[in-house]
């Protein structure tokens, strides 16, 4: 029989098949849904993670990682209730109106998916109304801006702006991230924080909501 | 001259892949007039894309012009497209500057961007002049109000590009304003603008709107997309380049469609990313190389195209951006190419620098001596010359054939590069860099730029003004 080991060496490389055959054959044998988790996906992505930061991974293959994860992932999901799902958080993540560049935005979606994150990738050119209405569909504890043009980095103070008017600026921490935006320009817009890389933007948002990374 | 980096079937190859990427997979818009102009004209729908039968794409490379001018408000300053003259480009869009004194990375100010402008207009060996963002403008009409601050700041001509289509209306004014009217600027162009559609084989709204309305304007259009290769396009160099091939064409097509014989360029810009790190690069030697490839399938049509040139990942003006520069722009060079964008660049074309400009500055000196290539005569192979100095037991230095050919410029003269003995250059013992820094601010203080008249330096603001208004920015 597969051990724990043998599902978080799968994930590690990638084998998107392999993970889904190993989490089956766990599930089948009865062990626990959280065990698998745990001891098997998550320890695997832990791995990937460590080696990613020591630049001992390249960007496709934690990318694969994660989906693998994701394979085994979506096998015992409808094992366990909702709120027993090991989640960190929430992030919903979107590119500013005006703006079409989606490459940054999407690998700091893939890093903190990689972390245990759940992440709702708006896609580009998202009005600040786009991202009032995913707040209140999806509850996250953290909004992401991505902004890659000093025109349409102005949308991400119009976004804050909008949250509060709407009352939802205290329900989540905004942040923010792109080539053109630094850290004095978050503390300016009154954001919870900003981020120069998705590794960055990953142990922030562990930071926000509370978790050690 | 002429150096090869795809032999000529390979080009071959590379061109049938361009016709099956848009024959097969073709593009996607959302623009209804690009659209339209493309299934009117023989284009067809599949599914949500359109695809471009061989025929269509032949026809539009056959009517595509080999060559055309570009002016600046001064004549002397001319571009010729379609002649491979390697003329260097300020980097367009960086949103920071090294600070000319501090050495302190900053945001770009309009002021910067005036002294940038003034900077390159004073360098003998910098063409084509685009500007970097300033973040002191209101954003709504930054092309706008940077297209004047250039305007007022030198005399060379301008490659503008163009984020959207809202602000055409305005550029298009203030380049006939000081053009003398839009006819005049339509025989002498004193810009040509840029679009980027997106990687793969997506034309936005925006961009595609954008080449509609600069074509129709009369503006020569260049077309600039801008993959990453295993990202946003193939891993592999040549995939990569096919796709962008394929991209490119397809606005070079809709140009043509519109109005056959309007002045086009390619644009190529085949990036790659740090894949260890996520870290979008401009650096060596992918960006050289692929540059190369692509330059050598806009060779191979007979279209006028620019590369980037004066790029890469170094953070200050030392020796790694110095050698990176040079790799990435005298690849394309050697192949054949009108421009060599992002002089002045650094950090992957994030940032602009001074001191790297007035570096960037000697290397294109250098880089156009080379493509000049050398002429081969009799006089020039010097076979009497040799044994007239042999005969005589002396040395060269003596013979008129020396003199000659030293006075008409046979040595490069570095415009900054040092080449003192070591015990003169010990006394100051200075780094490229410092000298560099120094010519940037004595040239800031002493050269003077030819004004626009009071009249037309009235009518800009006029338009600036309608601009704000019609922003609703007050
Ligand atoms: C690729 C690219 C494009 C592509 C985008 C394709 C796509 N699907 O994304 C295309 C060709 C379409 C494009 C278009 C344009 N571009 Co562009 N583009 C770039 C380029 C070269 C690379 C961007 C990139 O993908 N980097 C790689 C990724 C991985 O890095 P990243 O985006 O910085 O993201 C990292 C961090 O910033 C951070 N991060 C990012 N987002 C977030 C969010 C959060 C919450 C956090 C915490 C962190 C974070 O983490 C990421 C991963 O480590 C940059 C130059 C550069 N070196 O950045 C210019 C650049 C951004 N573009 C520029 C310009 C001018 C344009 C155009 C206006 C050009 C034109 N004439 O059409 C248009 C605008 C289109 C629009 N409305 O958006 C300028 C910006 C000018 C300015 N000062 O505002 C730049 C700087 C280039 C330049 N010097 O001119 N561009």
């Amino acid at each position: 029989m597969s051990s724990f080991n043998d599902l978080a060496e799968s994930v590690i490389t990638g084998n998107f098949g392999k993970v889904k055959e190993i989490t089956q054959e766990m599930i089948d044998k009865g062990i626990g849904p959280l065990e698998i988790i745990n001891d098997g996906l998550i320890a695997g992505m832990n791995v990937v993670g460590v080696r990613f930061k020591a630049e001992d991974m390249f960007v496709p293959e934690v990318m694969m990682s994660a989906k693998a994860m994701a394979g085994g992932m979506e096998l015992v999901k409808p094992l366990i209730a909702d709120t027993d799902m090991p989640s960190v958080g929430t992030v919903v993540l979107g590119t500013v109106k005006g703006d079409l560049h989606d490459i940054g935005k999407s690998l700091v979606a893939m890093i903190l998916e990689s972390g245990g994150f759940k992440v709702v990738n708006l896609g580009t050119d998202i009005a600040p109304e786009g991202f009032v209405k995913a707040i209140r569909e999806h509850k996250p504890q953290i909004v992401g801006m991505s902004a890659l043009l000093t025109t349409t980095m102005l949308n991400m103070k119009a976004t804050i702006e909008l949250l509060k008017e709407e009352g939802l600026r205290d329900q989540v921490k905004v942040i923010v991230g792109g080539a053109p935006v630094s850290q004095s320009f978050a503390d300016e817009i009154g954001a919870d924080g900003y981020g120069s890389d998705a590794m960055v933007a990953k142990d922030l948002c562990f930071k926000l909501v509370g978790k050690a990374s | 001259m002429r150096f090869e980096f795809l032999s000529e079937a390979e080009v071959k190859q590379v061109h049938q892949a361009t016709l099956a990427i848009l024959n097969q997979i073709g593009i996607h818009t959302t623009s209804p007039r690009l659209k339209k102009l493309l299934v009117n004209n023989g284009c067809k729908e599949q599914g949500d894309r359109i695809v471009f039968p061989p025929e269509v794409v032949e026809k539009a490379l056959s009517t595509a012009p080999k060559t055309f001018k570009v002016y600046g408000r001064d004549d002397s300053h001319m571009l010729e497209f379609g002649k491979n003259k390697a003329y260097a480009q300020t980097c367009v869009g960086t949103p920071s500057i090294m600070d000319l004194d501090s050495g302190e990375k900053r945001d770009v100010t309009l002021k910067d961007l005036e002294d940038y402008v003034k900077l390159a207009d004073a360098l003998e060996y910098i063409h084509v002049i685009s500007p970097i963002f300033p973040r002191d403008v209101p954003q709504e009409i930054i092309v706008s109000a940077e297209t004047v601050a250039m305007l007022r700041n030198t005399t060379k001509p301008l490659r503008i590009c163009a984020e959207s289509s809202h602000e055409m209306k305005y550029i298009v004014d203030i380049l006939a304003a000081v053009a003398g009217g839009k006819e005049a600027l339509r025989q002498k162009p004193l810009a040509y603008i840029e679009v980027s559609p997106l990687s793969p084989l997506e034309y936005g709204f925006d961009p595609a709107e954008a080449l509609i309305d600069i074509v129709e304007a009369g503006l020569p259009l260049g077309v600039i997309p801008c993959p990453m290769m295993g990202s946003t396009g193939p891993m592999t160099l040549i995939g990569c380049v096919a796709q962008h091939n394929a991209e490119i064409l397809a606005g070079v097509v809709a140009s043509q469609l519109l109005k056959p014989g309007s002045p086009v360029i390619m644009s190529p810009r085949v990036t790659f990313m740090d894949m260890r790190s996520g870290v979008g690069l401009w650096a060596m030697p992918e960006m050289g190389t692929a540059a190369a490839a692509s330059i050598e399938m806009a060779r191979y049509y007979g279209i006028p195209s620019t590369a980037t040139g004066y790029s890469g990942a170094a953070k200050s003006a030392d020796a790694q951006s110095g050698y990176e520069h040079l790799y990435n722009a005298l690849m394309p060079a050697l192949i054949g190419t009108d421009v060599l964008a992002a002089a002045g660049s650094l950090d992957n074309v994030l940032t602009s620098c001074f001191a790297m400009l007035v570096m960037d500055n000697e290397l294109s000196s250098v880089v156009q001596r080379t493509i000049q290539g050398v002429e081969v005569t009799t006089e020039r192979l010097a076979v009497d010359v040799i044994a007239e100095v042999i005969e005589s037991h002396g040395n060269f230095l003596a013979h008129k054939h020396t003199r000659k050919y030293l006075r008409a410029g046979e040595l490069w003269d570095p415009p900054l590069g040092d080449r003192q003995t070591f015990e003169k250059w010990a006394l100051k013992g200075e780094k490229i860099e410092k000298k560099a820094r120094e010519k940037a601010k004595e040239l800031l203080s002493n050269h003077q730029v030819e004004p626009l008249s009071a009249g037309v330096d009235a009518e800009l603001e006029l338009i600036l003004k309608r601009a704000r208004e019609e922003a609703e920015i007050f």
